[in-house]
């Protein structure tokens, strides 16, 4: 018995060192090498349809890795030295590397002037008719300077605006629902509209775009949020404003060498045409 | 108070009716629309093409449980044996709590420790993003510990303990008596702890997801990412409508047939006990 254990263990500890030995085989220059690890969000996010149209990637590789949440996407990339990822602009962190994409840095000001072009609205969709008088001075303080300011403190690009916002002492209830990227800022815009306007209360339901555009539309909520543009069937019912736009950021690990891609080099690696890293180096 | 009793025990019953009713409901139909075979044997999951096939999550679902199973089973059935014969008091008072600990932390904090430690170990020895069938068995197989712990620890006590020293004084070893008498006789108790770890194991969710990769394609090796059912509908709930969101009601229907399977086999192997356990009332 005590044999038999020795002699598994032994061959496990051998086993070990023969794999750690035979798997250095970064390039000698210090330049990234190896398969690449694609990680990608999931079919139906607002992140995903807007980068899979901006970078017109017909089907994402099937052996890309699949996440749900943007702090997994940024954890894994944090660990692994040959992932690549794409998360909103306003939730990077120091963890990871943002690309520069086709030769230009993805930063608020170049999402705002228009030459990075990696990025895309964030929507407030309502019933244009039967939206209560809270609800459509709440729109008013979004896009108002003010409402605009907020939208900028939080890491966003805002939108061109030149009207005053004036409290109006209204009160009532205001409920959204929605998408997830939209939730974080619409929250921090109605706790400031909340303090100018005590009387009112308001609820937000992260719940993802498309669950937000059809609860407005069944009515069980004002204002639906969506971290894309609405879509035909969905603008029937419904009318929208933008309040900000997001750029999307494409990310890597720290260790890693490359530091700009172009959107063609991009798409061949979500669609899974560049696989290796050597790919990109050379 | 007869009445209060009775109400209590519907309670639960209801629960199990009604998700069987809202599950069969939309599911039903959703996998009549896409066609039943072209649903379970379908490989190819696109929901924006309308392609819904989930046979490489069934067959995700089956091998993540299994390499749990490889790996929990034998070390919970032996700790069991330790606990059982060989675990001096002192220490005793320290496994127990550690093992019913075990049981009591949140399923996130498993993924969540997993993703960051378990997952770069993975790196370094796979040669591969570190996510994937092993990393995901090896952390399903921790979190089946406890269930297999202790439902082989009280299946070995509630055996005979004259088999144990009948064996002991014929002259056999510790270790033989315990695997070729105790066993036997706790044999039902054992394999329903096995089985309850198989219904955990296929259930898990959030650990899962996080560790596992996520890919809808069928694994190349044991270090390959694949996506469980279980993982299929967390992450696509929030963002699915119309068939979409039915394609992933009905994966909840298979599923849910699964985890029958499992406890019917449940039930049949404590089915004699139970005749046994009625007669003796």
């Amino acid at each position: 018995m005590k044999k038999l254990i020795a002699t598994v263990l032994m061959a496990a500890m051998l086993l070990t060192g023969l794999v750690s030995c035979s798997n250095s085989n970064d390039n000698q220059d210090g330049s990234i090498s190896g398969e690449i690890t694609v990680i990608s969000r999931e079919e139906g996010s607002g992140t995903r349809d807007a980068f899979v149209e901006l970078f017109e990637i017909e089907e994402i590789y099937e052996v890309a890795e699949i996440t749900e949440k943007t702090s997994v996407m940024l954890t894994s990339v944090a660990g692994n030295k040959r992932a690549i990822g794409y998360v909103s602009l306003g939730s990077i962190s120091d963890e990871v590397k943002v690309l520069a994409v086709d030769g230009v840095n993805a930063t608020a000001e170049n999402v705002k002037n228009g030459t990075y072009k990696v990025s895309r609205n964030f929507n407030l969709a309502y019933k244009e008719n039967g939206l209560s008088e809270v609800a459509k001075d709440f729109l008013k303080f979004v896009l108002s300077e003010e409402g605009q300011k907020i939208v900028e403190e939080e890491g966003y690009i805002s939108v061109d605006t030149n009207e005053k916002y004036k409290a109006s002492g209204l009160s009532g209830k205001i409920s959204l629902a929605g998408s997830t990227s939209v939730g974080p800022v619409a929250e921090v815009l109605l706790e400031a509209y909340c303090e100018l306007n005590p009387g009112v209360e308001f609820d937000v339901q992260q719940t993802g775009s498309s669950a937000g555009m059809t609860s407005t539309i069944e009515g069980a909520c004002d204002i639906g949020m969506a971290s894309r543009n609405l879509k035909d069937s969905e603008k029937e019912t419904l009318t929208s404003a933008t309040i900000a736009v997001d750029g999307i950021a494409v990310v890597v690990n720290v260790e890693n060498t490359v530091e700009a891609l172009t959107s063609e080099q991009i798409k061949n690696i979500f669609t899974g045409e560049i696989t290796d890293w050597s790919e990109i180096v050379e | 108070m007869k009445v209060v009793f009775l109400l209590c025990a519907l309670c639960s019953v209801a629960a199990v009716a009604a998700i069987c009713i809202f599950l069969f409901a939309r599911g039903v139909p959703a996998i009549a629309e896409i066609g039943p075979l072209k649903f379970i044997f379908g490989t190819k999951w696109k929901p924006t093409q309308q392609l819904f096939g989930i046979l490489p999550m069934i067959v995700g679902s089956i091998y993540v449980t299994a390499g749990a199973m490889v790996i929990g089973a034998p070390i919970g059935i032996l700790t069991a044996v330790f606990l059982y014969k060989y675990c001096p008091v002192k220490v005793y008072r320290f496994v127990k709590p550690a093992v019913n600990l075990l049981a009591g932390i949140p399923s996130i904090v498993y993924g969540f420790f997993a993703l960051v430690v378990i997952v770069p170990i993975m790196q370094i020895l796979s040669d591969t993003s570190g996510k994937g069938m092993l990393t995901a068995s090896i952390v399903l197989g921790l979190m089946i510990l406890p269930t297999i712990i202790s439902t082989t620890e009280s299946a070995l006590k509630s055996a005979d303990i004259s088999y144990f020293e009948g064996s002991l004084a014929l002259g056999a070893t510790k270790e033989r008596s315990i695997f070729a008498s105790v066993f036997p006789a706790a044999r039902s108790g054992i394999l329903s702890g096995i089985i309850l770890g198989v219904g955990r194991a296929i259930g898990e969710t959030m650990a899962v997801v996080m560790i596992i990769g996520n890919q809808t394609v069928f694994p190349k090796t044991i270090f390959s990412g694949i996506r469980t059912m279980t993982a299929n509908i967390v992450l696509e709930m929030a963002y699915a409508e119309g068939l979409h969101l039915d394609a992933l009601i009905a994966t909840a229907v298979v599923l849910f047939v699964f985890i029958m399977i499992i406890n019917l086999s449940f039930s049949c192997i404590k089915g004699n006990e139970m005749k046994q356990g009625v007669k003796n009332k």
